[in-house]
């Protein structure tokens, strides 16, 4: 049974190797690499959990320096789905707490021979020097408030295969919310662009960082205006914190001119679809009524879609046929 | 009788309006001819042919970090540093450990000073006990024992009570006062420029306001209390263009610096989360160094610094936001100006020499960075064709932290002479 879904990925694959060996921005990937990873992990989203050998022998290591579940437990399962084998370091009994410094924590890990490093951390461009740092492939699962490149790309996978369409081209997608502070929409803001979508943000003017149109988008204050004639809306999380520290008055009078609710829902396309990262801070971001259940969500797919880019990235960058090998020395 | 000859180099002395071909004689410390031909004979003859000949530079803002943090830099690296570079005075800033906020610590690094023997080092004391923005320091017990300027430099006196009160305090005893700009509600925690480049890395950006705002209220109480003030490392457009303001409403007692990395350099430095490029200020966007340079163009500009900020290995292979701030530059100074203003035809030569002379010497009141006759013999060789790529490793300075490592520059320090004393020859520190 594995063999045969093996056999289907490999065939999917047909030999095709990515053009990079760390994944910590989407400003690394071409058109050409983006068509690999989603062909890919089209596959793998068929698979489902079937346990496959396609990585086995390699370890991969999570290196998780900010707490987080959803990424974590994604990232550990696509690997143990692929036969690879796993371990999760970071947290509060990490070396980092005892002082020392990430570049030597991550170059400990290498000399494991992991063939993947996972990191999350709370500033951002940990993942991109640790890529300088060390042999095993290094992927981002976010840092600070740069980037989240696997979520920018099981996004715009979700968005592809819900319109079934290859590029986005005609399509407007408007992000809502705290854009300053999201590393999610650091990536999602350029594989979009990428795909030539027209993107709008909406947001108080405190949550936009600086000269922010220069990704190529336009900027809105009034939800409403910014939702006619959406695709897709895509809703990030509001932290708490942001009313205490003067971006907002309150979450109450920002649920109340920015959050999504199904009246609002309604101005944009009828068949538009509604998106969210995850946590979901119910009748914040989002009305409580649209969060999972409603036809019109797309929040649970895009968990699905997360598990499959995860798996595409493991095995396109630790299995290679193309025989090239990051270039790299340690000193 | 100890004599030295300088012999058919390019002399540029920009405070006599000098700029020949010709010789420079020194006799027992002090300059004795400048011109066309000497035809003394000297103890030691200098072919300075091809060669550029300038008073020693003089830099205004150097961290040495001695007393306290030796593991970055000492008095003795850092004097080493500077001769490579041509510069044969530094105005030493006062955030050592302990703070340089008492007499025992300006004592202390004259007497370190005097005893490396190198180059001239001019202390400072803070403007406040320990920095901290709330006491003033006792200033007049700083100077007598040899302070030229207080600054609370590395954080700015954010009170401006306090600030209005240390200028009347300060003019009360002729004291200078050289001001660190910056407004800390509004950099918040901010690690480089804000703007594009922050906006792509996702970094939380040090807005320009942070700087323009401080500046101005350091022009409306400098201009309240007639103090003298000197505004350190100018790195905005706000700021070049408040203090072009008020330099044309007839302020007398203002000057300005600008540090070379801030007109030399884009923020676009940071891409790739390049900690060396980690500043403070920070490098500034296009708009801003495009203004740093009109402003160097028109005259705004007193002087050229390094803010030399030497910081061990450990503290720059951190995260971009927790990395230190600053770079060596002493090394680099001149070839950094001669580069990037007088090849790209900003700014002539002796300009450039004359914001690196005698213009901050005046700012500290003292008689170098000239040539005149009778003048201490401070004086400078240099290779002006020579191009070079900056590499750290070579440096004398302690710390290998360096903005411009790998960056090629033309122009290097061959000899140096500090006080009549020949202390660098051919590259080689005697």
């Amino acid at each position: 049974m594995s063999e045969t879904i093996e056999q289907t990925l490999r065939d999917i694959r047909q030999k095709r190797d990515v053009s990079f060996f760390d994944l910590y921005s989407i400003d690394q990937l071409s058109l050409n690499d983006l068509e690999i990873i989603f062909d890919v992990a089209r596959g793998f989203r068929e698979a489902k959990t079937a346990k496959l050998t396609l990585c086995k022998g390699n370890t991969q290591v999570n290196c998780f320096f900010e707490p987080s579940t959803r990424t974590q437990a994604s990232f550990d399962l696509s690997a143990k789905h692929l036969g690879m084998d796993t371990t999760n370091v970071g947290g509060s009994a990490s070396s980092a707490k005892k002082g020392e410094s990430y570049i030597d924590t991550v170059e400990t890990l290498d000399a494991y021979n992991a063939r993947t490093i996972v990191i999350r951390s709370s500033e951002a461009g940990v993942a991109e020097m640790a890529s300088r740092c060390v042999q095993a492939s290094i992927l981002n699962a976010g840092d600070g408030w740069h980037e989240h490149p696997t979520q920018g790309l099981l996004d715009a996978l979700t968005i592809l295969d819900h319109f079934n369409i290859k590029t986005l081209e005609g399509k407007i997608i408007l992000i809502v919310g705290d854009i300053l502070h999201s590393r999610v929409f650091g990536s999602l803001v350029r594989v979009l662009r990428k795909l030539h979508a027209d993107v709008r943000v909406a947001a108080p003017l405190t949550f936009l960082p600086a000269e922010v149109e220069r990704f190529g988008i336009t900027t809105h204050t009034n939800i409403e205006e910014a939702l006619v004639g959406a695709d897709v809306v895509y809703a990030l999380r509001v932290q708490e914190e942001r009313g205490a520290t003067g971006y907002i008055p309150t979450i109450r009078e920002y649920s109340k001119t920015f959050g999504i609710s199904e009246r609002r829902l309604n101005l944009a396309k009828p068949e538009a679809i509604l998106m969210h990262p995850g946590p979901v801070i119910r009748d914040i971001d989002v009305h409580s009524a649209l969060v999972s259940r409603h036809p019109q969500s797309r929040i649970l797919q895009q968990v699905e879609n997360g598990m499959a880019i995860r798996k595409a990235l493991l095995w396109l960058l630790s299995e290679r046929y193309d025989g090239k090998r990051k270039e790299f020395k340690r000193m | 009788m100890h004599s030295i000859l300088i012999k058919n180099g390019r002399i540029i002395d920009p405070k006599n309006n000098v700029d020949t071909i010709g010789d420079v004689f020194i006799e027992d410390g002090k300059i004795v001819y400048v011109g066309v031909s000497c035809a003394d004979t000297a103890d030691i003859e200098i072919d300075a042919t091809g060669k550029l000949v300038t008073p020693g530079l003089i830099d205004l803002q150097v961290h040495l970090r001695e007393p306290g943090r030796e593991d970055r830099e000492t008095i003795e690296t850092g004097s080493r540093a500077a001769l490579k570079g041509g510069v044969t005075s530094v105005v030493a800033m006062p955030n050592t450990t302990p703070v340089a906020d008492n007499q025992s610590v300006i004592e202390f690094v004259l007497k370190r000073a005097r005893e490396v023997d190198l180059i001239n080092i001019f202390p400072t004391g803070t403007i406040t006990k320990g920095q901290d923005g709330t006491m003033l320091s006792e200033m007049k017990e700083l100077k007598n024992s040899g302070a030229v300027a207080v600054t609370d430099d590395g954080s700015d006196v954010q009170n401006p009570q306090i600030l209005r009160r240390a200028m009347e305090y300060a003019k009360t005893h002729d004291i200078l006062i050289m001001s660190h700009c910056e407004t800390t509600e509004l950099t918040d925690g901010g690690v480089m420029h804000e703007g594009w480049v922050s906006t792509q890395l996702g970094l939380s950006g040090t807005p320009a306001i942070s700087e323009d705002y401080a500046v101005e209220k350091n022009i409306m109480l400098a201009k309240l209390t007639g103090a003298r003030l000197h505004l350190l490392h100018n790195s905005t457009k706000g700021a070049v263009e408040a203090i072009a303001r008020a330099k044309k409403n007839g302020a007398t007692n203002i000057t300005a610096e600008v540090s070379v990395q801030h007109f030399a350099l884009l923020d676009e430095e940071c891409l790739g989360y390049n900690t060396q490029a980690k500043m403070y200020p920070p490098l500034r966007s296009k708009e801003h160094v495009d203004a740093i340079i009109e402003a160097i163009k028109s005259g705004t500009i007193d002087a050229l610094t390094t803010d030399h900020a030497p910081h061990i290995e450990p503290d720059k292979l951190k995260p971009f936001e927790d990395a230190a701030m600053g770079s060596v530059g002493l090394e680099t100074s001149f070839a950094v100006m001669n580069t990037y203003l007088v090849k790209q035809k900003h700014i002539t030569l002796s300009e450039g020499i004359a914001l690196m002379t005698h213009k901050p010497a005046e700012i500290i009141r003292s008689d170098r960075g000239t040539l005149s006759v009778g003048a201490t013999a401070d004086v400078s060789i240099f290779d002006t064709t020579k191009e070079w790529i900056v590499d750290p490793k070579a440096f004398e300075s302690k710390s290998k932290n360096c903005v411009f490592a790998g960056k090629t520059l033309k122009g290097k320090a061959t000899d140096v002479i500090v006080g009549g004393v020949i202390k660098m020859k051919e590259g080689t520190i005697i």
